[in-house]
Order: structure tokens, then sequence, then C-alpha cells
């Protein structure tokens, strides 16, 4: 009863510890990274910013189609940034710079229009 | 809630989002019964798996071994066996991915024609509801080809006037390729290869 309490209690703190250990890695220079799991990271990153950026470009609002063209630089500016002067990782092992930038990049490009026009339609009309 | 709801001018946007929204989890609920908890597609997806990662692995070993060869003084005959027979092995394990990708789509392209049967109902009942109307305002005006799709049944030239098959394309690629990355149903990258644009998974959808 006592081993099978301790190894809970002990599988808790490690679960408790498992979060932010996760977070870490994502600004570590010096974690190993497996070639799946930074791609679905630089995925999720471009999401996010896809989302963010077509929530925040239909706010304002910012009309025109020169601004597809600054989330297309900004978005993938911001992954370069990322793996390269973050992660600071060999893109070599990775594919090359082609691969990591375009992770995503279709996917998170429909979501910023979807949300940009979203949001431009619903607060402006 | 239905009056703020109906206050807004392109309220439709919300319901073919919405729509879009049940269609994904529907399809990807219709793909995981039938094709991603059978064992044929796990015996699958794991085989490609591992050998893209031996692929890879081997691929990176024989970089560095021609790196090395050409520095080291090694005997002409043991070093030329070697080369050839990494890269027959190599051949074999691509040759054996080719064919479990090439599996893993058959087995997938059958259980598809549910999914799409139910994509081409929803399709239509949103033609139905939402024909002639605009549902959206684009920000841009878009290029010719896109306009082609983005004013599509729409009466007038406003070319910022969005129609329902626009606004749904673009619901279906976003939603749905996150929804499989999220549940870990998008094919895998060994052997997908999906370039710069890649969509949702065609089999499951």
């Amino acid at each position: 009863m006592k081993k099978s309490k301790s190894a809970k209690v002990q599988s808790q703190q490690q679960n408790g510890h498992v979060l932010p250990f996760k977070f870490a890695k994502l600004l570590d220079p010096e974690a190993s990274w497996d070639k799946d799991q930074l791609g679905d990271v630089l995925h999720w990153i471009r999401q996010v910013l896809g989302l963010l950026c077509g929530l925040l470009w239909g706010a304002v609002p910012l009309i025109g189609a020169k601004w597809i063209l600054v989330f297309l630089v900004l978005s993938s500016g911001i992954i370069y940034g990322y793996y390269a002067h973050i992660l600071k990782i060999d893109e070599e092992e990775y594919g090359g710079h082609a691969t990591l930038l375009q992770e995503g990049l279709f996917a998170s490009f429909t979501l910023f229009l979807l949300a940009w026009i979203l949001v431009y339609s619903l607060a402006h009309f | 809630m239905a009056t703020a709801f109906s206050s807004f001018r392109y309220a439709d946007s919300l319901v073919v989002v919405g729509i879009s929204v049940c269609t994904a989890f529907l399809c990807e609920g219709i793909s995981w019964l039938l094709i991603y908890r059978t064992s044929t597609y796990k015996s699958l997806r794991s085989s490609i798996d591992k050998a893209s990662k031996k692929l890879e692995s081997m691929k990176s070993t024989s970089s560095s071994a021609a790196a090395s060869a050409g520095a080291a003084a090694a005997a002409p005959a043991a070093s030329s066996k070697k080369p050839s027979s990494r890269a027959k092995k190599m051949d074999r394990v691509e040759t054996s991915l080719k064919e479990s990708t090439r599996d893993l789509s058959l087995s997938k392209f059958k259980s598809g024609a549910v999914v799409a049967a139910v994509l081409f109902v929803v399709f239509g009942l949103l033609n139905s509801l939402f024909e002639g109307r605009a549902v959206a305002k684009l920000p841009f005006s878009p290029i010719p080809l896109v306009l082609k799709m983005s004013h599509r049944g729409l009466p007038g030239t406003d070319p910022t006037d969005c129609s329902m098959v626009f606004l749904y394309f673009l619901c279906s690629i976003s939603i749905r390729t996150n929804l499989q990355k999220f549940l870990g149903f998008s094919p895998p990258r060994g052997a997908a290869g999906a370039g710069l644009f890649p969509m949702p998974d065609p089999k499951t959808s």
C-alpha cells in the first residue's frame, strides 16, 4: 500500500514537472529535436500567428492585398528567427530552410484569411 | 441571443463556419471508425514511420561515410563494396516505404467514399441555403483566378463580396488540417512528401 502510494506520488510529481519541462524546451537552444517534433512545433506556431494576425488585421481593420504579403513575410520571419536564433538548430539536419519554413504554411495562410475575413465582416458592417 | 446574432449583417458567415466545424468533426469521426482504429492502418503507419526513420539515418550515415572516405586512405576493393551494399539496402528500404505508402492510400481510399458522400451532402445543403447571397465581405480584392470562386453565384460586380463556396473552402482547409494534426490523423511526413500546399488528408475528406 505504502509502495503504491509513493509510486503514485512520484508519478504525480513527475507529471507536475512534465508540463514546465516541455515549455522550457521550446526556448532551450541546447535541447535536441526530433524532426517530427520540430515540424509539429513550427506548425502550431504558424497557426497561432495566422490566427492572431487575422484577428488583428480584421479588428483594425487593415484593408488591401498588400497585407497578405505583410503577413507572409512576418510569419515566415518569425519562424525563421525562432529556429535559427532561439533554437539555434542546424537546418541541414532537418531538410533545409524550405522544409522548415513550409511547415504549416498553407493551413496558417487559410486560417489567417478566414480570421481576417470573419472579423472584418462582423465588426465593420 | 438570437437578436444579437441577427444584428450582424454577415451573420451567415458564422453559420458557414459552424457547419464546417461540425462537418470536420463528423468526417474525422467517420474516418476514425472506418480507418484509423483498424489494425491494418496502425501497422502500416508504424511501418512507414520506421522505414522513413531508417532511411533518414542511412542517408545521414552514407553522407558522413562519403566525407570520411575522401579523407582516409581506404583500400579501393573494400571501399567499393561497402557503398554499393549500403546503396542496395537503402533502395530496399525506400521500395518498402513506397509500398507501405501505397497500401496506406489504398486502405483509406475504400473508406473515403463515405466521407466524400457526407461532404457532398453538406455542400449541397450550404449551397441551397446561401445561393446568391454574399456571406462575408473580403478586406481585399482577389486576383481573377480566386475571384471566380469568391464571387461564384453572386449578383453584381463588387469583387469584395464573398460567396459561401470560398468561405467554406477556407474553413475546410484550415479547420480540417488542424483537426487532423491535433488528433494525430495527418499523413506521416515520410510518406506524404506534402510540399508547399499540404491539404487535409484527401482520402478521408
